[in-house]
């Protein structure tokens, strides 16, 4: 059923949309929110343990300065680097004195003027000789305070990963030789391990975001060139989906990026967690939507499909049918009205059965009055020679008239010509004359074009019998009259006017609607009344009225203006 | 529901969503792009070193200009060939590394540039034109597998057509190594006389052999697949100090010392920090250093010679003209395919 469908799937496409837009509505903010508060909470966290660790550095590069200072100051050192020929165990103490406070996270070697070891706080030397064109110590001897430097030490713990020199010169202002300061890898996770909480790597990047440290080692080969393609190329270091999320400080004076990477705040499978909340709130809501849509539009249909049953019942002409109105909304007040429909309905059907069982009774009487016809014609036919030979004129008469009468009568034709309904009136008109001894006169006047007019027959001849049976009983000089005329363009109109006692008063006026019990001794005018409106219906019939001068009766009568071979007017 | 209204709905979701996103990001990227480099303090470089070597260069370069440096890095040629691509919106200011006859045959793709010290280089490995600058010099050697090979049986060019060899010389496609084509060009040079029997005579004593790789010359003689094989100085001694049984030769009858070098990109977004990657490069530090810490030889008089390898002057030189090289780079290409291909080739 096409109607069904179309209807069940809007109203699931209609429930779906009010459900499902909101909800993905609302888990869409609801994710962005809850990822904005924790994105905003691992972001302070991270901060906090970045200040912590560029906080350890500060300290760090303090420590240093404060080192490379105090043996640009002593008098024994440079001497001692420049000459070679001072006590060296002045220089050592000075050297101990100096890196007090960080030697435990850094190795310090003393160089001299050509990059050869001299000093080191440890025994042997990191290498014996170091480029004074090239690297720290090229560096070094360009600045006026400390360079820092990453090396690439390898992957062990004891792998030196950064240096710090400084330029050591006498008090003329002379090359004495360089202070080298080298943290390894262990030293790094000394000053740095519990800076930043275990579940992040904590990655230091030198001023050109090469990887000097980090926690752990593999990291250096992999994000760290990484982070400097995307610095370089100006994107962000991380992105919604990564799994990683990177914050940054700066530690300017030893020109460290600390690059601490926590996992996302919304990790991949908390958003998948979420995902599948959304997508199982979905399906719930389709769920729902289909049974709703199906509940609903059978609420609807159920009543609409008695309706629809009902209907197909009164098409196959069965008007006895109900339909409950169920309940009292606009579906039941339609059942409702759908019933009353069928009631007014049914009583029209019943109005028109009644009509035409009527109609079939007076059709069953008049077969009965064609009740072997012929044989009277004949018969008359026979009295009317019978009557001649033996000289009897007015039986001749009459039988000859009569037997044109029943003729006329048994004729099939419905409708006649006027000037015929005429011809026949004559005929009986002159039996009549015959019977009552000519105590009577009889005049037509049809107009000429009014004579082919098509008229049921024998409608005159009971109007005229009721005329001289009923109005000129005991009249002398009664005379009968029969006009026809046109009323309008198409409305014939046949009057018959007698001067005899009139009608009683309660029979004037338009015959219509009376019964046939009242029209008793008038059943001739009953008929013809019933002809006519059953004929041309409810406007035409007969019409009665007395005379003009008080006196006789004019019955008229009121008929369609039809031609032969002419359609309704 | 009209259709409007729901598509007016589900814009409003996405516009929605869409802006909480985007708020984040933004704070994101400006708060990582405070750190980068300002464009006037950036240089992309095109490289087909190997790491060992630039990635000393690079950083110290870094340290005392302050300039950030990009890296490309790749084989010479598919690099050059980019170049070539990118000719409109070069990405690349410097191309670092590969021969100087393949960086000339790719003329088009520079400028020329005078570094600051072009008086100090050597006469014989400096561009005239400026296209280019020397790097780093390297000589052609033999190399022989030391354990199956006599040392007096391998000593000249000419030596290579001995019988004794064919089908044992490991030698890289020249179409491939570009230090592959200098040690034929060397060859003919070495050999004189007419070009198209040297060719005819090598490709006999090839027997259709050559490797596609040139690091693969070296593995190849060590392993004892081939007995000898041709090759650079510097990537010989670098496997003899690593411990492969291999042995050099400077050949007898001379050989080539064709520089590898460095040339600006025309149309170098950073022309002045390209300059200063020359100046460097060829700068007495750099080069300095060349010797001990690359086993390759300077391209100028340093003060301080490393003494490690054998001096230059030892080895006897071929007047090996760099430009006659690059003009025929293709008619030798074509002509050693067709000798090497045999009939086949039209």
């Amino acid at each position: 059923m096409k109607l069904t469908r179309s209807f069940r799937t809007r109203l699931f496409v209609g429930f779906l949309l009010a459900s499902l837009l909101p909800l993905l509505l609302c888990s869409a903010m609801l994710l962005q929110i809850f990822r904005l508060q924790m994105e905003a909470q691992a972001d302070s966290e991270s901060d906090v343990q970045l200040i912590h660790v560029t906080t350890a550095l500060d300290g760090l590069y303090d420590g240093f300065r404060q080192t490379s200072l105090a043996l640009k100051a002593s008098p024994y050192v440079a001497p001692a680097l420049a000459q070679g020929q001072t006590d060296s165990s002045m220089v050592y103490s000075e050297l101990y004195s100096a890196t007090e406070g960080s030697r435990s996270s850094a190795r310090f070697d003393l160089y001299d003027r050509e990059g050869i070891w001299r000093y080191s706080t440890p025994r042997s030397p990191l290498s014996p000789q170091l480029s004074t064109q090239w690297g720290i110590l090229y560096a070094a001897r360009q600045s006026d305070g400390l360079v820092f430097s990453q090396v690439d030490g390898g992957e062990s713990s004891s792998a030196p990963l950064f240096q710090a020199a400084a330029h050591i010169t006498t008090t003329h202002g002379q090359d004495a030789g360089y202070l080298v300061i080298t943290m390894t890898r262990s030293n790094f996770h000394q000053l740095l391990d519990g800076t930043y909480s275990s579940q992040n790597d904590l990655l230091l990047l030198d001023r050109y975001w090469r990887p000097v440290y980090a926690s752990v080692a593999s990291l250096s080969d992999t994000l760290a060139p990484l982070l400097r393609e995307k610095l370089l190329e100006g994107e962000a270091l991380y992105g919604e989906g990564d799994v990683y999320a990177y914050g940054t400080a700066f530690q300017e004076e030893m020109g460290l990026y600390a690059i601490l990477q926590r996992p996302q705040a919304l990790t991949q499978s908390t958003r998948g967690l979420l995902t599948t909340v959304t997508v199982g709130s979905a399906l719930v809501c389709v769920v729902i939507s289909i049974f709703m849509g199906l509940r609903l539009s059978r609420q609807m249909f159920y009543p609409i499909e008695r309706l629809h049953s009902a209907i197909g019942e009164v098409a196959h002409n069965n008007l006895d049918v109900y339909v409950p109105p169920y309940r009292d909304d606009e579906l039941g007040q339609l059942a409702q009205r759908f019933n009353g429909m069928l009631v007014a309905l049914k009583h029209n059907q019943e109005q028109l059965v009644e009509n035409q069982r009527e109609l079939n009774q007076a059709q069953i009487r008049m077969l009965q009055a064609q009740l072997n016809p012929h044989f009277l014609c004949n018969t008359l036919d026979t009295m009317k020679w019978i009557s001649k030979i033996n000289q009897v004129p007015q039986v001749a008469l009459m039988s000859t008239n009569l037997a044109d009468i029943l003729r006329f009568c048994i004729s099939p034709e419905e409708f006649v010509p006027l000037r015929r309904e005429v011809e026949i009136l004559q005929r009986y008109i002159e039996i009549q004359k015959i019977r009552l001894s000519g105590a009577f006169s009889f005049h037509a006047e049809i107009p000429q074009e009014l004579e082919d007019c098509l008229v049921p027959k024998m409608i005159l001849q009971p109007i005229v019998e009721n005329a001289i049976l009923h109005g000129l009983e005991g009249v002398e000089d009664g005379h009968i009259q029969v006009q026809a005329e046109k009323v309008g363009s198409c409305v014939l109109n046949i009057v018959v006017t007698d001067n005899g006692k009139g009608l009683p008063s309660d029979m004037t006026g338009a015959y219509a609607h009376r019964s046939r019990e009242l029209s008793r001794g008038h059943l001739g005018l009953y008929n013809v009344d019933t002809i006519l409106r059953k004929y041309y219906g409810e406007d035409f019939g007969l019409y009665l009225s007395t005379g003009s001068q008080g006196r006789g009766a004019v019955v008229s009568a009121t008929l369609p203006l039809r031609r032969e071979e002419e359609a309704e007017c | 529901m009209t259709t409007r209204t729901i598509r007016g709905l589900v814009c409003l979701a996405v516009v929605w969503s869409l802006l909480l996103t985007g708020c984040t990001a933004g704070k994101r990227v400006s708060a990582a792009s405070a750190y980068a480099p300002p464009e006037d303090q950036r240089l992309v470089v095109y490289t087909s070193h190997k790491e060992e070597v630039y990635q000393p260069i690079i950083k110290e370069f870094e340290e005392r200009t302050g300039i950030w440096v990009e890296l490309v890095v790749g084989g010479t040629n598919e690099l050059l060939d980019r170049l070539t691509q990118e000719a409109e919106h070069p990405k690349a200011d410097v191309m670092f590394g590969g021969g100087v006859d393949s960086l000339e045959a790719y003329g088009d793709c520079f400028t020329p540039y005078f570094c600051a010290d072009w008086q100090q280089l050597s006469p014989s490995m400096r561009s005239e034109s400026g296209l280019w600058t020397p790097f780093s010099a390297l000589p052609v050697v033999l190399i022989y597998n030391a354990t199956l090979v006599s040392p007096d049986r391998l000593t000249a060019w000419r030596d290579l057509f001995s019988p004794a060899w064919q089908g044992r010389i490991a030698f890289c496609d020249p179409n491939i190594s570009g230090s592959s084509f200098t040690g034929l060009v060397t060859l003919l040079y070495a050999m004189g006389g007419n070009q198209d029997e040297t060719l005819m005579d090598f490709a006999v004593s090839l027997d259709g052999r050559q490797l596609n790789r040139s690091g693969d010359v070296l593995t190849s003689v060590a392993g004892g697949t081939d007995l000898v094989g041709i090759t650079l100085e510097e990537t010989a001694l670098k496997r003899v100090a690593a411990g492969d049984d291999i042995a050099l030769v400077y050949p007898a009858d001379g050989t080539s010392c064709v520089p590898d070098g460095c040339a600006i990109v025309k149309n170098a977004r950073h022309l002045e920090n390209a300059q200063l990657f020359l100046d460097f490069i060829s700068g007495e530090d750099v080069q300095q250093r060349m010797e001990a810490e690359f086993s390759r030889r300077p391209v100028r008089t340093v003060s301080q010679e490393a003494e490690i390898l054998l001096p230059l002057s030892d080895i006897p030189l071929l007047d090996y003209d760099i430009s006659w090289a690059s003009e025929h780079h293709n008619g030798i290409l074509m002509s050693w395919a067709f000798y090497f291909g045999g009939e086949e080739q039209p």
